[in-house]
C-alpha cells in the first residue's frame, strides 16, 4: 500500500459519494417532513437520463444539471400528489415511482445510449499545481464536488435554523399538532418532497454529467437504495450523511484496491464489504430514543378535523 | 401566515438560486464536442464478403423473415451494437430478407416469448445474441424444427440449431502487444465483469502479447460482478489509475463509461465489442476490435435461402472478416502500429500460437505443458491467470 493507493482510495471515495451525498440528504429532507421515498432509484434514472439527453442535446452539461434537478423536483411532485393529495399508502406509491422510473428513463434515455457527452469540468483547488501530475489527477474535482458539504451544511441549516426547516420537522413528527400551530401540513410535504426530489436529481446528474459520463439503463444500480439506508445510518441528520457517504463509497474503493492489489480473498466475498459495513454499522449504533425516526414517518396524513 | 408560505418559498428558491450558482461556471469550461470519424473499413481485414445470391431489387414478399435479439440496447457502442450492426448486413447484402429485431431482451423467459412472437410472425431464422438466449433457442429449436437457430458464442448444436462467433484471443494477444509497447509505468489494467472462463482467456491472451515485447509488464485484473453497472466501471478504472495503471482495457458489454473515464484521466484505452468505441477516447486511444460478423451472417442466411444450411460450429477470426481491428490513436508510433499488425500475420499463419505451452498460472504452476495447445474447450472453461498477473481467477 503505498501514498499513492491511500490517496486513490480517498480520491475514488469523494468521487462516487458525492453523488451519495446528495441523494441522501435529498431522501432526508424528505423523509424529515414524514415521507418514506422508496422511489428514489426510479427517480434517479428519471434525472439522470434527462440530464444526459439534455446535455448531449445542448452540448452544455450546465443545462443537464439543471435539467436533472428539474426532472427530480417533479418527478417527487408525482409522489406527492399519489401520497399527500390522494393519500396512498407511501411504500406501495413508491415502488410504483421506481417501476414507473424504469420504463421512463428508458425512454427518455433511448437515443442516448452510448453517446458521448461533455462532463462537467475538473479543476483544482488553486495553489496544488505544483504537485506531480499522478498526485494531481487525484485531487481534481468538478464542482459539484466542492459543493457537496457547503449543501450539505445547508440543508442541516435550512432543516435546523429555519421556520420552514422547523415547519417540516414539525409535520415529520405529528402532522395534526402542526396543522394546530398554523402550519399547512400538505404544502409541507410537498414542498419537502420537491427540494428532496432536486437534491437527489443533483446526486443523479453528478454521477451521469461528472462521473460515468454517458447513460445506460438501469445504471444507478441499486443507490437509491443504498441512500434509504444511509438515511438510517446517518439517523436522518445531514451533517452525519457526509459520513455516511464517504464511508461507504470509501469501502467500495478499499475493496476495488484490495482486488487490484491481488489478495488471495475470493472477488465475490471482497465486492459485499460495502453492504456488510453497512449491516455493521446500523447493528452497532441500533435505535436511540433521541435519534430515532420522525414520529410518522410513513404514515399518512389523512387532514385534520 | 402568508409571511411563512413566503418564507418557504424563499427557501426553495434559494436552494434553486445556489444550485443555478453552483453550475454556471462549467459553462465556460465545457469543451468543445470532439467526433472524430469512425472508418471501419481501415482496419486490415479482408473485405471480400462471402457471395450473396443476387436478388431482384424490388421484391415484394420477403423470401425470408429473419428474428434477431439482443440482450441489451442496440446503440450501445459495445456488444449489442457490434452485434446489430452484424444482422443489418444481412438485409443489405440480400435485400429481399426482413428483419426483425427485439433489443433489451436480457433474461430466459423473456427470450422464449420474444422468439415465439417472431416465429408466429413468419421468422424462418432465429439469430439470438445474448449469452442467456442460448437454452430458451434450443428449446424452442426443438418444438419448430422448420426454423433455423443460430446463436452467438453458444456451444449447444442440434439439426436446426447451430452457433457462430469470432475467435478473439489472437486479437487480444495483438492489443496485448500494442499495451505492452504504450504504457510507461508497466501496468495494465483489465477490467472483467466476472471471473468466467472467456473473460480469463482474453484477460491472460492480453497479457501474454504484452509480456512479448516487454518482459517487465504486470496486469491487474479487476471485477465489477455486472455486465452492465456504468458506476461501478467508472469507480474500478479509476481504482487502477489510481494504483499506476496507464494502459486499460475491459471485457463487459458496454466499453463506454471505461474508455471515457480513462480520457478524462489521461489515461490509455484499448476498447472492445465494438469499434464504436474509438468515440470514447479521442486522444487517448490505443486500439481496439469488434466483432464484424456481417459476412459470415450473410453467408449463413444465403445457405438457408439456397437450402444448403447444415449446423456448424462457426469460429472465425481477424483475417476472415468476423473481428476487426480498430485505427489506432494519434498517440501510437507507426512502428507500434507495424509491429501490432506483424505479429497478427504471425498468428494468422500459425507460426505464433498465443496458447503454446509450457505456460504457467499465478504461483508458477504448469497449466499449458511443453508442446500442447489449449482447445477452444479449454479457453472456455480457464480458471487460471497466467505469471505475472495480479488478481483473482475465481
Amino acid at each position: 500500500m503505498t501514498l499513492l493507493s491511500i490517496l486513490g482510495v480517498i480520491s475514488s471515495a469523494i468521487y462516487s459519494g458525492t453523488s451519495l451525498l446528495y441523494i441522501t440528504l435529498g431522501e432526508i429532507v424528505d423523509q424529515r417532513s414524514g415521507i418514506v421515498n422508496l422511489g428514489l432509484e426510479g427517480l434517479l434514472l428519471i434525472s439522470g437520463a434527462t440530464g444526459v439527453a439534455v446535455t448531449s442535446i445542448t452540448g452544455n452539461p450546465f443545462w443537464g444539471v439543471l435539467a436533472a434537478v428539474a426532472a427530480g423536483g417533479l418527478t417527487n411532485l408525482i409522489l406527492g400528489f399519489l401520497v399527500v393529495t390522494r393519500r396512498g399508502n407511501q411504500l406501495a406509491s413508491g415502488l410504483a415511482l421506481m417501476f414507473f422510473g424504469f420504463g421512463a428513463s428508458a425512454l427518455i434515455g433511448k437515443s442516448h445510449v452510448g453517446q458521448k457527452i461533455n462532463g462537467l469540468a475538473r479543476f483544482t483547488i488553486p495553489g496544488l499545481g505544483s504537485l506531480s501530475p499522478r498526485y494531481l489527477s487525484l485531487l481534481q474535482f468538478d464542482l459539484l464536488i466542492y459543493l457537496s458539504i457547503p449543501c450539505a451544511l445547508l440543508i442541516w441549516w435550512l432543516l435546523f435554523r429555519t421556520r420552514w426547516g422547523l415547519g417540516v420537522r414539525a409535520v415529520g413528527e405529528n402532522a395534526d399538532t402542526a396543522f394546530a400551530s398554523g402550519r399547512n401540513p400538505r404544502l409541507i410535504k410537498y414542498q419537502a418532497l420537491f427540494v428532496g426530489g432536486m437534491l437527489a436529481g443533483l446526486g443523479a446528474a453528478h454521477l451521469t454529467l461528472a462521473y460515468t459520463l454517458n447513460w445506460t439503463e438501469f445504471m444507478m444500480g441499486g443507490r437509491g437504495f443504498i441512500a434509504v439506508a444511509l438515511v438510517i445510518f446517518s439517523k436522518w441528520h445531514p451533517v452525519r450523511a457526509i459520513a455516511g457517504a464517504l464511508l461507504f463509497s470509501g469501502a467500495v474503493a478499499f475493496q476495488l484496491l484490495l482486488q487490484a492489489s491481488g489478495v488471495s480473498i475470493s472477488p465475490f466475498l471482497l465486492d459485499t464489504i460495502p453492504y456488510i459495513l453497512t449491516i455493521l454499522v446500523l447493528i452497532a449504533w441500533g435505535g436511540t430514543r433521541k435519534y430515532s425516526a420522525p414520529a410518522s414517518l410513513g404514515r399518512v396524513y389523512m387532514g385534520t378535523e | 401566515m402568508k409571511r411563512r408560505v413566503l418564507y418557504s418559498v424563499l427557501c426553495v428558491l434559494m436552494v434553486l438560486s445556489l444550485l443555478l450558482a453552483a453550475c454556471a461556471p462549467a459553462e465556460e469550461a465545457t469543451q468543445a464536442p470532439v467526433k472524430p470519424v469512425i472508418t471501419e473499413e481501415a482496419a486490415p481485414v479482408a473485405t471480400e464478403e462471402p457471395v450473396a445470391p443476387p436478388e431482384e431489387p424490388v421484391v415484394e414478399e420477403p423470401c425470408l423473415i429473419i428474428g434477431a435479439l439482443y440482450g441489451g440496447p442496440i446503440n450501445d457502442a459495445g456488444y449489442n451494437q457490434a452485434m446489430h450492426e452484424s444482422v443489418a448486413a444481412i438485409a443489405e447484402n440480400i435485400p429481399c430478407v426482413k428483419i426483425i429485431e427485439a433489443e433489451n431482451v436480457p433474461e430466459e423467459a423473456g427470450a422464449t416469448t420474444t422468439m415465439e412472437n417472431m416465429i408466429s410472425e413468419g421468422a424462418g431464422m432465429i439469430i439470438a445474441t445474448a449469452f442467456n438466449h442460448q437454452y430458451p433457442a434450443l428449446e424452442l429449436a426443438g418444438k419448430y424444427p422448420d426454423v433455423i437457430f443460430e446463436h452467438a458464442g453458444g456451444w449447444e448444436m442440434s439439426g436446426n440449431f447451430a452457433n457462430f462467433f469470432g475467435e478473439p484471443p489472437d486479437v487480444w494477444y495483438m492489443l496485448g502487444v500494442a499495451a505492452g509497447r504504450m504504457t510507461e509505468t508497466n501496468k495494465l489494467g483489465f477490467i472483467a465483469a466476472f471471473p468466467l472462463g472467456w473473460s480469463l482467456t482474453f484477460a491472460n491472451a492480453f497479457h501474454l502479447g504484452a509480456r512479448s515485447v516487454n518482459p517487465d509488464v504486470e496486469t491487474t485484473i479487476s471485477y465489477t460482478f455486472s455486465w452492465g453497472d456504468s458506476a461501478k466501471e467508472a469507480e474500478t478504472t479509476n481504482a487502477l489509475i489510481n494504483q499506476g495503471v496507464d494502459v486499460i482495457t475491459m471485457h463487459i458489454d458496454s466499453p463506454a463509461t471505461v474508455i471515457s473515464t480513462a480520457e478524462s484521466r489521461g489515461v490509455y484505452s484499448i476498447g472492445f465489442q465494438s469499434l464504436h468505441a474509438q468515440e470514447f477516447a479521442p486522444e487517448y486511444w490505443i486500439t481496439g476490435s469488434g466483432y464484424t460478423l456481417g459476412g459470415t451472417l450473410t453467408w449463413l442466411t444465403s445457405t438457408v435461402l439456397d437450402g444448403t444450411w447444415e449446423p456448424i460450429f462457426l469460429r472465425c477470426g481477424l483475417w476472415d472478416g468476423c473481428m476487426a481491428l480498430a485505427p489506432f490513436g494519434p498517440e501510437v508510433p507507426q512502428e507500434v502500429q507495424d509491429e501490432v499488425m506483424a505479429v497478427g500475420v504471425k498468428l494468422e499463419s500459425g507460426e505464433l500460437v498465443v496458447f503454446q505451452g509450457p505456460i504457467l498460472d499465478q504461483d508458477g504452476n504448469v497449466v499449458v505443458a511443453e508442446g500442447e495447445q489449449l482447445t477452444d474447450d479449454q479457453m472456455s472453461a480457464v480458471n487460471w491467470l497466467v505469471q505475472g498477473m495480479i488478481g483473482s481467477p475465481q
